[in-house]
């Protein structure tokens, strides 16, 4: 085997065509809208110290009353008891764990790429192919962005998703993304949004290619006074990062318990 | 191993004879009959697998790997469908729904309709190191093009989640290694991928399989959530779960 890879060095090297694994590219090097690709995580450029203050500075919805309505049918059904377990306020004995998660690992609010269009705290990853770019939330789902010129479908004909129907356009050299058909749900800053809501996004990515922001701005005159708009900062990651995986097995019992009390001293 | 280091050479060589490795060459027909340009050196696209797209001998394995421990792998890999886990390499490339591949500057994403997880082919890269990488079902992929073959190498596979075992026969380890070559054949309508496992502690022989892709219309349109409710009580009756959740197994 040492002969073999010596002899095949040899030549090559010889030659100057040895099979090495081409210098990777810097997304941040790249031009146009290829420059969003990579790995992004949120960032708190505000210094509000959680995740919760991330959004507490933005300004909130101005809702119709219909809008106001549907968020606030979503709030009390947020705010509704969710068992025995969650209503459990007495200290836990040694060993007893704290229940917090009735049915962990199930798709929830976050399925169907719904990540991909307001992060949370894990990154997303973003790859820009030919007629598509993909948006891949680190903690699961696809997010899929349509960039060969198509058009939404009939919304009475689309059944709604986490992350709706995007198509996206190049905008001075700015990717820029047209989303509708997004299952019912609250917005950032007390949003809120139905299938019919078009959500607009321009990712602009800074002249160093280290920082992204995205621009939202939510239309829907039955929701919105007036449109609805904010943005999320992020950091691309460092070079040679990679996306994690995110297990969760709702076989396994401990996937539904926080703290387990330990014996007291 | 000789052979497969000489064929890289031999590869790489008659990749730089024919000068300009990223022509667009061009088709004679396609599915469709007009003549059209492809990019060999990019497999993007919306690919399916039909019911003649597999080629998979079975695979030789070591004398020590018994029946009973291939019949426990199966038996785990429907546990893990049975609870909605992440399932996956080799599950991802066969998975019953068409996979989008995007490939990009740095990155080829293959998302498939019914995972959550899509796999990276990381182009140029070098792994991770083991020192720092968890290994999970996916496993860690770099990925460069020889010629007009991609050659994506992963490693740092997951013993025991997901689905483990390999079609042909056998299944992954935390030793496990997984040569895939893709290339486009037919002018770009067919993609196809060989699949070269190794395994010290699995197979006796390099265990070779290839699938071949039908390419999707452009306007296809992938569903993005196949449901998977793993508190759904007929579906899990349905299935039903061999392999109960122990230590061992997590």
């Amino acid at each position: 085997m040492k002969f073999a890879f010596a002899t095949a060095g040899i030549i090559a090297s010889t030659l100057g065509v040895v099979a090495q694994p081409s210098a990777q590219t810097r997304p941040e090097s790249l031009q146009g809208i290829e420059r969003v690709e990579g790995d992004w995580v949120r960032v708190d450029p505000n210094g509000s110290g959680d995740f919760g203050g991330l959004t507490s500075k933005f300004v909130p919805a101005s809702l119709t009353p219909q809008g106001t309505a549907a968020a606030e049918a979503m709030r009390r059904a947020q705010a509704a008891p969710r068992g025995p377990a969650y209503n459990d306020e007495k200290p836990h004995d040694v060993g007893q764990p704290y229940i917090v998660v009735a049915k962990p690992c199930a798709a929830g609010p976050f399925g169907g790429g719904a990540l991909g269009i307001n992060p949370d705290s894990g990154a997303i990853h973003l790859v820009v192919g030919k007629g598509e770019v993909i948006v891949a939330p680190e903690r699961g789902g696809i997010r899929h962005i349509y960039m060969d010129g198509r058009t939404h479908p009939d919304v009475s004909r689309w059944t709604p998703t986490g992350s709706g129907h995007s198509v996206g356009r190049i905008d001075n050299g700015e990717l820029v993304v047209d989303t509708m058909g997004i299952a019912p749900g609250p917005v950032t800053a007390g949003g809120w949004r139905t299938p019919e809501t078009h959500l607009v996004e321009r990712f602009v990515v800074s002249p160093d290619g280290q920082h992204l922001t995205i621009n939202y701005r939510w239309e829907d005159p039955k929701i919105y006074q007036k449109p609805h708009e904010y943005h999320y900062e992020l950091d691309r990651l460092p070079a040679g990062s990679y996306a994690f995986e995110e297990w969760c097995d709702a076989s396994d019992p401990i996937e539904q318990q926080s703290i387990v009390p330990p014996p007291q001293q | 191993m000789i052979t497969r280091l000489g064929c890289g050479a031999i590869t790489a060589l008659l990749a730089m004879l024919c000068v300009g490795a990223t022509i667009g060459a061009q088709g004679g027909g396609g599915r469709g009959g007009a003549p059209r340009a492809f990019d060999a050196h990019d497999i993007s696209g919306f690919w399916g697998l039909s019911f003649d797209s597999r080629r998979v001998p079975p695979a030789t394995l070591l004398p020590r790997i018994t029946k009973a421990m291939t019949d426990l792998h199966a038996r785990r890999d429907v546990h893990a469908m049975r609870w909605c886990n992440l399932l996956g390499t080799p599950f991802t490339m066969d998975s019953g729904t068409p996979i989008d591949i995007r490939q990009g500057p740095t990155t080829i994403i293959v998302a498939t309709e019914n995972s959550p997880a899509p796999r990276y082919l990381y182009l140029g890269r070098k792994h991770v190191s083991a020192d720092i990488y968890d290994n999970t079902t996916n496993g860690d992929s770099v990925a460069n093009w020889e010629g007009d073959t991609l050659i994506v190498d992963t490693v740092g596979f997951h013993p025991t989640r997901g689905i483990t075992s390999i079609p042909g026969g056998g299944f992954k380890t935390d030793k496990s290694h997984l040569v895939e070559r893709y290339r486009l054949l037919e002018n770009g309508d067919v993609l196809s991928v060989t699949f070269t496992w190794t395994d010290s502690t699995v197979f006796a022989a390099p265990h070779t399989y290839e699938f071949r892709y039908y390419r999707l219309p452009s306007t296809y349109e992938p569903v993005s959530s196949w449901p998977c409710d793993p508190y759904n009580e007929t579906r899990a009756k349905f299935i039903g779960d061999p392999a109960p959740l122990t230590a061992a197994a997590k």
